[in-house]
């Protein structure tokens, strides 16, 4: 019989205790389910293969926030070639890598609204708006453009200025 | 000129606010750090809150299985012994391909170990049976198989579609054999499709959108790339139709 000391057992622990907040870490990062769960599998299936379920519950947390780290910082670099450097810039401002995993959905969610609600602030009112309807909001463009009373392509240009700009914002804030 | 701004950055972003994986290619200049931004907006504003997909979460810990139990046997851990050994050797795929009931029965030592053996080629396709100790199961009438249609059936041991590919009546596993997600039945494109990482299996059960095809054609219904992963064909378990009824033989309950 397995054994709460078993290997397998002890993995399948950890696994538990991790592929909701490594997931979530990640999902924050790339913004899609689809990737979020490619990169999720890869981080586990890589700690199948090297982690110590020996060491302390602290480092095993530290390794995977790691790897899942680099993982994003590969995807990014991969798909898009931004050097590494900017994924901390942008992403370590809204929710630091923490070294245990927070099992409170509503603190890593407040965290990262906190960090948004800054950005939103410092930029004009009106790009604040579009970003706030479309992006927290989820209304589409169109939506959008009636909601702000202007055009379908004014909203769209509005929309790519607001982010553009909020993105300078976060690399100087970085 | 700060306006300028490509057309695929605006589809980047929709694909993204309705949830999809969206596509970093055809991407100009400085748009980068702009398609980033709109990512960690979007996942700030999601209102699942990054939560993970319970289904992802049981079929990585399959994947995981699977593999320590491989790294088991090279590193010499000490397994469980009897069944329990037994249980964890089994894997995803041989659980797909024989279907539930008949893993059961052989983790329950019912001596059907023979169907277990790891095989290149699916069972089930060349008229032989899937499983030795199964049944024929009703699940179609051909008044509900035209041409082009599938018909979803669930048996105890076994979820697929009877098809009919142009004449020819076939009963296919309704379960990817990338990951284990559930395809769906597509009557425009004549296929099943993956929602999770969009395989497509033809009415033969073939992987359709293939790297293989793509060399040799011109792409697949709109995909934009080949599907990354050679994957095995779907299981079909044997089909026989017996006056107007469709039968499909499938593991005992």
């Amino acid at each position: 019989m397995a054994t709460a000391d078993h290997p397998h057992a002890r993995f399948e622990a950890i696994y538990d205790q991790h592929v909701t907040p490594i997931h979530r870490f990640i999902y924050a990062r790339v913004g899609n389910r689809p990737d979020a769960e490619d990169l999720t599998g890869q981080v586990f299936m890589r700690a199948v293969e090297q982690l110590d379920v020996d060491r302390p519950a602290a480092q095993i947390s530290a390794w995977l926030y790691r790897v899942a780290q680099n993982a994003v910082a590969d995807y990014w670099r991969a798909f898009y070639r931004l050097p590494q450097i900017g994924v901390e810039q942008v992403a370590g401002a809204w929710e630091p890598v923490t070294p245990t995993p927070d099992p409170n959905a509503d603190a890593d969610a407040e965290r990262a609204a906190t960090a948004v609600r800054r950005l939103l602030k410092g930029l004009p009112e009106q790009y604040a708006r579009v970003l706030e309807l479309r992006f927290l909001q989820r209304l589409s463009v169109a939506e959008t453009a009636g909601r702000m009373g202007i055009s379908h392509g004014n909203a769209k240009v509005l929309q790519y200025r607001a982010l553009r700009k909020a993105a300078l914002l976060v690399e100087a804030d970085g | 000129m700060a306006d300028e701004h490509s057309e695929e950055l605006s589809e980047f972003i929709d694909t993204l606010l309705e949830g999809g994986r969206p596509a970093p290619d055809g991407l100009v200049g400085d748009e980068a750090p702009v398609a980033r931004l709109a990512a960690e907006l979007s996942a700030a504003g999601d209102p699942a809150r990054g939560e993970p997909d319970p289904a992802f979460v049981e079929q990585l810990r399959l994947r995981m299985r699977d593999a320590d139990a491989g790294i088991s046997s090279v590193q010499g851990w000490t397994l469980p012994a009897g069944a329990q050994l037994r249980r964890i050797r089994l894997t995803r795929r041989d659980l797909l391909r024989v279907g539930l009931g008949a893993a059961a029965g052989l983790a329950a030592g019912a001596g059907a170990i023979s169907i277990l053996r790891p095989t290149r080629t699916p069972l089930g396709g060349n008229g032989r049976p899937l499983v030795g100790d199964g049944e024929w199961v009703a699940v179609a009438t051909l008044a509900d198989l035209p041409e082009g249609a599938a018909v979803r059936f669930s048996t105890v041991a076994f979820d697929g579609y009877v098809v009919n590919d142009a004449g020819t009546i076939r009963a296919l596993s309704s379960v990817c054999t990338h990951m284990g997600c559930t395809l769906a039945y597509r009557p425009e494109w004549q296929d099943l499709r993956c929602p999770c990482h969009g395989a497509s299996f033809n009415l033969a059960g073939e992987l359709a959108n293939g790297s293989e095809g793509w060399s040799s054609g011109s792409g697949y219904r709109g995909d934009t790339k080949a599907y990354p992963i050679d994957l095995p064909p779907l299981v079909r378990p044997q089909v026989k139709v017996s006056g107007q009824t469709v039968l499909v033989w499938t593991a005992k309950a």
